[in-house]
C-alpha cells in the first residue's frame, strides 16, 4: 500500500508532529505510517482524510501485489 | 479539526515502583525473619495485590496509546513470553540430560528478571521495524 500523505502535508505546511497532534497520535506513529512500515486502520485512516480534506482513496492506494 | 489532546497515564510508574518495592519488602521479611508457615503464605500474596494494580494500569496505558504503539506492546509481549518459556524449556531439556546444578543454571529464578529483558528487547525490535528510533 502506498501513501500521499506526505505530499498532502507539504500542501498544508504541516510537519509530522502538527499531523500527529490534529489527529491524536504520537509523531513517530504518523513517520511509520508515511514511510508505510505501518498500515493504519479505517478510523485511522478516515481521520487522516478529515484533516487534509481529501477522500481517503486520494490518500492510501492498493498497489498490485496488495 | 482541532488538536487532539492524548490522556496521560502518570499511575503505571507509580504501581510499578510501588510493586517492587513491596515485592522486595516482602522477600526481605520472608528471608530474614522467617515467619511461621501461615504468616509466610499470607506476605507471599501481599505483592499479588500491588503487582494487580500495576498490571490494571499498565492495560490502561494500553488503551490510551495509539495503534502504532499498542502493535509495538504486543509484538514486544509476544517476543517477552515466547523468548522467555524458550530459555525455560530448553533448561527443561538440559536438565534432564546434564543435570544443572541448582546453584549454577539450575536456579530457575534468574529466568523471572530474563522476562523483563525480553520484553525490553521486543520493545526494541519493534520500534526499530516501525522506524521510530
Amino acid at each position: 500500500m502506498t501513501n500521499t500523505i506526505k505530499v498532502e502535508r507539504a500542501k498544508k505546511n504541516w510537519t509530522q508532529g502538527d499531523l500527529a497532534e490534529k489527529i491524536g497520535i504520537s509523531r513517530q506513529s504518523v513517520n511509520s505510517i508515511e514511510t508505510g512500515k505501518f498500515i493504519p486502520s479505517t478510523v485511522l485512516a478516515l481521520k487522516m482524510a478529515k484533516v487534509f480534506g481529501a477522500s481517503v482513496e486520494l490518500i492510501f492506494q492498493l498497489e498490485e501485489n496488495d | 479539526m482541532e488538536k487532539v489532546q492524548k490522556p496521560k497515564n502518570n499511575q503505571i510508574g507509580f504501581y510499578c515502583i510501588l510493586s517492587s518495592l513491596i515485592y522486595t519488602i516482602c522477600l526481605i521479611v520472608v528471608k530474614k525473619f522467617h515467619p511461621s508457615a501461615t504468616l509466610g503464605i499470607m506476605i507471599s500474596f501481599i505483592p499479588t495485590i500491588t503487582f494487580i494494580l500495576f498490571i490494571r494500569s499498565f492495560i490502561k496505558n494500553i488503551n490510551l496509546m495509539d495503534e502504532v504503539e499498542r502493535r509495538i506492546q504486543l509484538e514486544a509481549a509476544v517476543w517477552g513470553f515466547s523468548l522467555g518459556l524458550l530459555l525455560l524449556m530448553t533448561f527443561g531439556l538440559l536438565d534432564s540430560v546434564i543435570n544443572l546444578k541448582k546453584e549454577n543454571w539450575g536456579n530457575v529464578s534468574f529466568i523471572i528478571p530474563c522476562f523483563y529483558i525480553f520484553y525490553f528487547v521486543g520493545i526494541l525490535i519493534s520500534r526499530f521495524k516501525y522506524k521510530q528510533i
